[in-house]
């Protein structure tokens, strides 16, 4: 079975040619694949693999180094809470139990309905908002019990 | 105090091109494109600009050894790292969400000197708000032809702190894991694909608009020997007010935490860390250093990127060694087996310390293991993984001693 | 070759080529600088950090294996400091291994072993437990991986990037987390697979072919010529004699590619590798003759027998030989039946039982080391359907067959048609599988049994060592030529 609809691997060969050398948009192009599949499956690198002419062992190397992208499936809102110093200062391990109490799930591991999972994450640049909270590399703001609280009817 | 990157950031539609323009954005880079690209390059020379993504090198120096193109025909290019990562560091963020025309007129102006025709982009994934802003923002300048025969690519990371070191970010461009590359040669000479690439700070990028319309001397002047201009500190932790406080160069540590409101809540300071996490704390006694890229190497610490974390006296240093020892064991590349297995028995003794079960010998054990990391690994997060435990095992005897039987 | 340039080691003023890596030319000067990534043939990564060596005016150490020699460069590989980085470098190289050399089969000639005899010798300071990982994973027919013992250095999968660019194995995951996996959905089974294990500096990738069959320390190494094909590769034979009940019985444990610039560089192939199972099975050790009924005989007796067979079958003799010969056989093979008995009829040309794969690498497509060697002496080869012509026509008495399977030349066919010469040697050191069809069954020596010379495809010499003592009355294939030769000398002179 393809990994990919045509209109996914049209848009994985686009990112062979939006840069001057295809290499450029391989990373791009797994930040796609982790976005659709919510994960990377040896399968789909292998597909990529192709598309950008790659050994497979050189893909699956980049797509199990780099932390975005996942071997297990992430909730469709991947939410972050971030525990760098400044996060643990102001009580990110907190706002890990209370993900963890208000999701229902232990990290990395996605609700029964697929809609969210968590993680702690190292540094999300947020110093100032500690403990940074982010949904889809998106920052929300501070990890407060509200703040998680509305994760579940974020839209 | 003088302010360069900042000053107008209380206009709250300095993002957009027009207000930018209004307030005489890209009138630099006009003039720019007027100069001979050997005098602008000399410009930078003349203020003292350092690279402000934490290793503080002279960046006219470093533009100099871009080899020419008669010697090396071909491509050469202009990477701005916006992969800021460390804890504590947050100031690109700010500076990309306030003023991205800012940074764009700042890479037009060094492409235009190093001659790049195809620029670089590379902003961590986590921001993808910035993203968004730079992809406008881009579009806008191309939009009003500010571009010329320059193409702007934007290129997203994907979650390895190590993507922020220059080699290892053109790693991560070319689609190969993020393992730093040894110089030599260094990227000025063979970079992305082997081609003469500069890859600049956020922070530095956007001080050259100042610089060419100012003059380079005039930049220099507001900083302090051999540190031209100011430099953007992101304070957090136990403050009044966290926030992005931009100062001129060889400002007093103490000024600089004045800014930010003092220690929250009237507590005493326990220790200052200055640049982000990797770096050495400084205690009270060093209140009066001055904050500049020499000045506080000599005080045993770095600038880093500017990412300043206050810590109260309520902070216990082997919870906070241990966090940052966790950080760097998770953000090891793996390629050099000292960082790779240091960093991680690092954090496991610290681990082990904080769950009661220190044992004689844990703290000597981990200065010694610290020791035999830094200066004998690839890059520079290895050189933090051993300086850190270091730091925190000699300035905080009493929290080791707490823990560690026997800790002397 | 570059520039002469003078530098100094440890003190002393040396000259080597400008731009060579200090590791390498330390070499040259008989020191051995620590190392596990760099691989001559595989590049220098410099990520295991043992090769520290001290730079005067270099602001911290520097790794010599990307350090190049240049005038004046001043450099220690001796100093306390040196000392000091690299025994903590192999530190922090053992903090995670499980230090299994018990049941490791690397015990003996393990990098981690050798540097710790050699700079370590510390006291673990270790209070962690070892973290784990996989292990007796299958990689491929030939390969095991163990990940515990992985060091990481990244020369496997270098090889199985760059030489044979099959791409099998991969360093996965990040950081810590990272491991030595088989590439999902593949196995390790390229035509050079086992080259990794020789290349892997630790026992994270091991034969499974000699697992736990001898400890290495009881095998006797010598320098030898692999006959599995043209190209000759340099090899060592590792031979177990010292404890003939282990390796179960068998003396040849394994076979290693021994370094040869001009010939396999670093590199043998599998076939060659593994292929010397026919070594210590199905061997000929007896003078027999098998017909008409089956007599251990002397070599003097046999040659009386044989030569007096010859000398009345003049004119109707054909030979089968093959490259397994080296030249000192060929020599004596053609003073024998070329100039003493004018045998016309020579068939050793490489048929479908003596070809094979080839490829770019190392594998000739021709499976046997020496139809040069023949070719040198203006020796040619007839064609086998003439022979096989010729024997249906019974045109000849006698045949003469050496080191060669006629089975696999001729298939089915080659029972009836060996049935119609009159009398049949079978010589060689394995008994094939017609090996009872024949008149006479005479024992020759293995390569490993005897000194001798192939010369490759490209005509380069190489010379191969006796490793082990001959199997019961074998003697070499050019020592019975001349027995014959001297049979037929004595005949002359009597009549």
């Amino acid at each position: 079975m393809k990994p990919f609809t045509d209109e996914q691997e049209k848009s994985l060969v686009a990112w062979t040619k939006k840069y001057p050398y295809t290499n450029l948009g391989l990373i791009e192009a797994l930040r796609s694949v982790q976005g659709w599949h919510r994960m990377i499956t040896p399968e789909a690198a292998s597909a990529v693999a192709d598309i950008f002419k790659l050994p497979f062992n050189h893909v699956w190397g980049v797509a199990t180094f780099f932390p975005t992208f996942t071997r297990w499936k992430t909730g469709e809102k991947r939410v972050g809470v971030c525990h760098g110093l400044s996060c643990f200062l102001k009580g990110s391990n907190k706002a890990e139990w209370c993900l963890e109490k208000t999701l229902g799930v232990p990290k990395k591991q996605a609700t029964p309905d697929g809609k969210l999972s968590w993680e702690t994450m190292e540094c999300l640049g947020a110093c100032e908002q500690a403990p940074a909270l982010q949904v889809n590399d998106r920052l929300v703001g501070p990890a407060t019990d509200e703040a998680i609280a509305k994760l579940k009817d974020m839209k | 105090m003088t302010k360069i990157l900042t000053v107008h950031f209380d206009d709250p539609k300095l993002h957009e091109l027009e207000t930018y323009r209004r307030l005489g954005g890209y009138e630099a880079l006009k003039k720019a494109l007027g100069m001979e690209r050997k005098a602008l390059q000399e410009e930078v020379v003349k203020s003292n600009l350092r690279g402000l993504g934490g290793a503080g090198f002279p960046v006219g120096f470093k533009w100099s050894t871009v080899p020419p193109e008669d010697k090396v025909p071909g491509p050469r290019y202009v990477v701005v790292n916006c992969d800021e990562s460390e804890p504590g560091c947050y100031k690109d963020r700010v500076l990309v969400t306030r003023a991205p025309h800012q940074l764009l007129e700042g890479l037009l102006i060094a492409s235009y000197v190093i001659g790049a025709k195809d620029s670089f982009i590379f902003i961590r994934g986590e921001y993808q708000n910035q993203y968004d802003i730079l992809e406008k923002a881009v579009a806008e300048a191309e939009k009003a032809g500010l571009l010329g025969d320059v193409r702007i690519h934007l290129m997203r990371g994907a979650g390895a702190y190590i993507s922020g070191l220059d080699t290892a970010l053109l790693e991560t461009m070319e689609g190969k894991k993020a393992w730093p590359r040894q110089p030599p040669p260094f990227p000025t000479v063979a970079g992305l694909m082997g081609k003469p690439t500069v890859v600049n700070n956020v922070e530095t990028l956007s001080m050259l608009p100042f610089i060419v319309r100012e003059g380079g001397e005039a930049f220099a002047k507001i900083g302090c020997a051999k540190n031209g201009g100011t430099v953007l500190f992101s304070v957090s932790g136990h403050v009044e007010k966290e926030g992005v406080y931009e100062v001129p160069m060889g400002t007093k540590l103490r000024d600089v935490l004045a800014l930010a409101g003092g220690v929250k809540g009237g507590k005493k300071l326990k220790c200052v860390i200055p640049g982000g996490t990797s770096m050495p704390p400084l205690l009270e006694k060093d209140l009066d250093i001055c904050l500049d890229f020499d000045a506080i190497r000599a005080a045993g610490t770095f600038l880093g990127a500017g990412g300043m974390i206050v810590l109260d006296e309520t902070v216990d240093a082997v919870e906070v060694a241990h966090n940052i020892e966790r950080f760097l064991a998770h953000e090891s590349c793996g390629q050099c087996t000292p960082c790779r297995e240091g960093s991680n028995w690092s954090e496991r003794i610290l681990e082990r310390i904080l769950e009661g079960k220190g044992q004689a010998g844990d703290t000597e054990n981990l200065a010694r293991v610290g020791e035999n990391i830094t200066g004998k690994v690839i890059c520079a997060l290895g050189d933090t993984v051993g300086m850190v435990t270091r730091a925190y095992i000699t300035k905080f005897p009493d929290d080791f001693k707490k823990r560690v039987p026997n800790h002397g | 070759m570059g520039k002469t340039v003078k530098y100094k080691l440890n003190g002393i003023e040396r000259e080597a080529e400008e731009g060579r890596l200090v590791i390498e030319a330390a070499k040259d000067a008989g020191i051995e600088i620590p190392h596990y990534c760099y691989h001559k043939a595989l590049g220098n990564p410099g990520n295991c950090r043992m090769c520290i060596v001290e730079v005067a005016g270099a602001p911290k150490p520097q790794v010599s294996c990307r350090t190049s020699v240049r005038e004046g460069l001043d450099v220690k590989t001796d100093s306390d400091l040196v000392k000091r980085a690299q025994a903590s470098a192999l530190e922090l190289h053992l903090v995670n291994h499980p230090l299994d050399c018990p049941v490791c089969d690397q015990s003996g000639e393990c990098g981690l072993q050798d540097y710790y005899m050699k700079i370590g010798q510390y006291q673990s300071a270790v209070r962690e437990d070892k973290e784990h990982k996989g292990k007796r994973i299958v990689a491929g027919p030939h390969v095991m991986l163990d990940q515990e013992r992985c060091v990481l250095c990244t020369r496997c999968t270098r090889f199985v990037d760059n030489v044979t660019k099959t791409h099998e194995l991969g360093i996965f995951g990040m950081g810590h987390s990272e491991k030595i996996e088989v590439t999902p959905g593949m196995t390790l089974d390229n035509a050079y697979s086992g080259n990794v294990v020789d290349i892997c500096p630790v026992g994270a990738l091991t034969d499974r072919d000699f697992r736990y069959k001898v400890r290495v320390w009881y095998l006797d190494k010598t320098d030898s010529v692999c006959p599995g094909c043209a190209r000759g590769c340099s090899i060592s034979v590792h031979t177990n004699t010292a404890r003939p009940w282990h390796n179960d019985g068998k003396r040849v444990a394994r076979l290693k590619p021994r370094y040869n610039p001009d010939v396999n560089g670093h590199w043998i192939c599998d076939d060659g590798r593994y292929g010397f199972g026919n070594l210590d099975t199905d061997r000929l050790g007896k003078v027999l003759r098998l017909k008409p009924q089956k007599a251990e005989m002397t070599w003097f007796d046999m040659s009386k027998d044989i030569s007096a067979m010859l000398t009345e079958s003049s004119g109707a003799i054909s030979v089968v030989a093959s490259g397994m010969l080296s030249n000192e056989d060929w020599a004596a093979y053609k003073a024998l039946f070329v100039d003493t008995l004018k045998v016309s009829g020579h068939y050793f040309s490489a048929e479908p039982d003596q070809l094979g794969e080839e490829d770019a690498l190392l594998r000739r497509k021709e499976k046997v080391p020496n139809l040069k060697g023949a070719e040198a002496l203006g020796l040619k080869s007839g064609s086998f359907d003439d022979l096989a012509a010729d024997l249906e026509a019974g045109k000849i008495k006698t045949l003469f067959v050496i080191e060669r399977d006629l089975s696999e030349v001729w298939g089915d066919r080659a029972a009836s048609l060996l049935a119609k010469a009159r009398t049949t040697i079978l010589q060689g050191p394995n008994k094939y599988s017609l090996g009872d069809d024949f008149t006479y069954r005479l024992p020759a020596t293995a390569y490993v049994e005897e000194d001798g010379h192939f010369t490759n495809f490209e005509g380069k010499l190489g010379a191969y060592k006796k490793a082990l003592a001959p199997i019961g009355d074998a003697r070499p294939d050019w020592a019975i030529f001349a027995l014959l030769q001297k049979a037929l000398a004595a005949k002359a002179v009597a009549a």
